[in-house]
């Protein structure tokens, strides 16, 4: 029995760093979450320090769950999630195949694609924010204005001028509005986390074997069949890789929240922690607890929906 | 039916032709065996048939139909990989499926050609596992299913066995034999094995840098061969090569014999040299002679045990009706 328990010793050190690294925090978290416990206040000045004498129970819990913002950033932590893995999974796929084949100038294609991965978040949203998505001085408002401009130009001609005037004026998008601001960070963050996809999808089809495709022509399998039957199911396991790290990366996006809105209309679970924090840490901790549970909710969920579709 | 038929077929890839202008005809229900060194073109050939590689020009023709522009999977051939190629995601039934999943067979025909094939290929109890789950031959076994259900004018095999261990490797060229003799349809097989080319072909190709150096019978290359390189490469151990003085009493540039056509005596032998290494296989002994002053090394074939060993004096004599006679060009003199 000795040859394994000197093994065991061995890992031993890396095991209690993991739990102490993992556990530490959760723990005092926990802990948190059922105490009063706040940064400032003048007339309870005994709960701006942590002790069990503060014990509240679930009465934090109690408080986040009666917080009107609560559910609405639930809500919003899943649709952000949800929406970004959905069209960075469906992009990176797409993107990976058509760029697998070989053609000129492919290398630099590549170095190009994964670039924005190399932009820090606060930078791609305040990029994208002003720059693009701004509904007069970004991309957007000068492509709505060049339209508006065309059509208005274009009544005035003679055959199809009548056509012309039956548009209306295109009106701008306003991304820091409550109801856009979500898709707003969706659609930065997919473009910066698509070229995480691509890099990993490609990397799956470069090990892809030859001759299992040389089989599929012969038998008979077309450009969609080879597709479906080969090349999605070997691309099982890196989407459910790319599926797992995003999930985990995007329930807790914060600085693409913060520059968009300031959580005006869009709070997910980070942010709101974030607001609680500012005084009240109990509740924040509450809401934290709150966040993991959600985290392993959808990482079972996700995991289940992947390996049935994919691994057949 | 699968008759086909190569007319000044070339390959080049970029600059370079590994396939010269090159006609060859396989006939319907024919076992045709290429075989060559390796890198001279044997795949490629395999590989344009099927419609996998494009000619450079000239035209392939399957019964008589020219299909050199017609997609591989429309021209009716199977073909098994040396690495199985199977679907590792699909159980061994689906794999079998899948070329009449793609062909759009109803599901009782699939049910029935499935069942068909796992029958005959002893796959009935394999059939929902997992490629990854099967042994070396049972994989073969799953990718000749896979083309059997086809029902293809003609299988093409690309060294199908080559991943195999000796023992199976046995067992599985005498399934495929078998196979040919059941279902009499065109197969085109390429090898490196001697053995396999040997006892498995109707027909023997011999390559050499994308030339066909000879095309016969296993026995017609054996009893004469066309020229120096067929007679070299066909039987085993390799034949004899002598040159010089002994050859110039053939009244040949280059003579050679066979290691089963020299016979050991024990005195009044033709040639005389030393035993270099002897093998004893029990039913055959082969010996390498040295310093008969003819060529570095003769190899000769006595059958049964002969108690000879290394540093020996061996007398030789070859039989003059077996020797064959090569000119200047390296060409058969009749
Ligand atoms: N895709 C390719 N691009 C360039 N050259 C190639 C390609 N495929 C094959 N060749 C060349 O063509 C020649 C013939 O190759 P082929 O694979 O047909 O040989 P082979 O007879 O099957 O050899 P082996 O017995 O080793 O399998 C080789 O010299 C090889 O380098
Ligand atoms: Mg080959």
């Amino acid at each position: 029995m000795s040859d394994r328990r000197l093994p065991r010793l061995l890992q031993t050190p890396a095991v209690i760093l993991l739990l102490i690294w993992m556990l530490i925090p959760l723990g005092m978290t926990l802990y948190f979450s059922f105490i009063r416990y706040v940064l400032n206040s003048l007339r309870r000045p005994e709960w701006t320090s942590p002790s069990l004498s503060n014990w509240r129970g679930f009465g934090n819990y109690e408080f986040v769950l009666n917080n009107k913002d609560f559910f609405f950033a639930i809500q919003n932590s899943l649709l952000i999630v949800c929406s970004i893995l959905f069209a960075t999974v469906i992009l990176g796929v797409a993107i990976a195949v058509l760029i697998n084949k070989a053609f000129a100038g492919r290398g630099i294609v590549r170095v190009l694609l994964i670039s924005p991965f190399f932009v820090m978040p606060a930078v791609n949203a305040v990029l994208w924010i002003n720059m693009i998505l701004d509904p007069v001085l970004g991309l957007q408002g000068i492509a709505v204005a060049g339209i508006n401009e065309f059509i208005d130009g274009m009544r005035a001609a003679p055959v199809v001028g009548g056509f012309f005037s039956l548009w209306p004026e295109l009106e701008p998008i306003s991304f820091r509005a409550t109801q856009t601001s979500a898709w707003a960070v969706i659609i930065m963050v997919t473009w910066q986390w698509t070229p995480f996809a691509v890099l990993i999808f490609m990397t799956s089809l470069q090990s892809e074997d030859q001759q299992q495709k040389e089989a599929a022509i012969l038998d008979g399998a077309g450009a969609w069949s080879q597709f479906r039957f080969l090349i999605l199911p070997h691309l099982g396991r890196p989407i459910a890789i790319v599926v797992m790290i995003q999930a985990i990366f995007h329930l807790s996006l914060y600085a693409e929240i913060e520059i968009v809105s300031r959580g005006n209309g869009n709070k997910n679970l980070p942010y709101l922690i974030g607001e609680f924090a500012n005084n009240n840490i109990g509740a924040a901790s509450a809401t934290g607890i709150f966040a993991v549970i959600l985290a392993n909710i959808v990482a079972i969920f996700l995991l289940r929906m992947i390996g049935k579709t994919l691994m057949e | 039916m699968g008759q086909i038929e190569l007319t000044s077929v070339t390959k080049s890839f970029g600059d370079v032709q590994v396939i010269p202008p090159l006609d060859l005809t396989i006939e319907d229900g024919e076992f045709a065996v290429f075989v060559g060194p390796s890198g001279c073109g044997k795949s490629t050939l395999l590989r344009l048939i099927a419609g996998l590689e494009d000619t450079t020009s000239g035209t392939v023709a399957i019964d008589g139909e020219d299909v050199t522009q017609v997609s591989p999977s429309k021209r009716g051939l199977s073909m098994v990989f040396q690495t199985y190629a199977l679907y590792p995601h699909m159980t061994v039934r689906k794999n079998i499926a899948f070329p009449m999943r793609m062909a759009g067979l109803s599901d009782d025909e699939q049910k029935k050609r499935i069942a068909a094939a796992a029958e005959s290929l002893n796959l009935t109890d394999y059939l929902d596992r997992k490629p990854g789950q099967l042994s070396g031959g049972q994989r073969q076994r799953v990718a000749i299913g896979r083309a059997i259900v086809r029902d293809p004018k003609a299988f093409l095999f690309d060294e199908p066995l080559s991943n195999l261990d000796a023992a199976l490797r046995v067992g599985m060229r005498l399934e495929i034999t078998e196979m040919h003799e059941r279902m009499k349809t065109t197969m085109i097989y390429v090898t490196h094995d001697q053995v396999e080319a040997m006892t498995m072909a109707d027909k023997i190709v011999v390559l050499q840098a994308g030339v066909i150096e000879q095309v016969g019978s296993p026995i017609e290359l054996y009893e004469a061969p066309k020229n120096l390189f067929v007679a070299g490469f066909i039987g085993s151990p390799k034949m004899n090569f002598i040159e010089g003085e002994e050859a110039a009493k053939h009244s040949a540039k280059t003579i050679g014999i066979r290691p089963e056509h020299i016979d050991v005596v024990e005195s009044g032998g033709q040639w005389k040299g030393t035993v270099g290494v002897a093998e004893h296989l029990g039913s055959d002994t082969f010996f390498h002679v040295h310093g008969t002053g003819l060529a570095e090394t003769l190899t000769v074939r006595a059958v049964g045990n002969v108690a000879l060993k290394h540093g020996d004096k061996i007398e030789l004599n070859p039989r003059a009706a077996e020797v064959h006679r090569f000119d200047q060009a390296e060409l058969r003199i009749a």
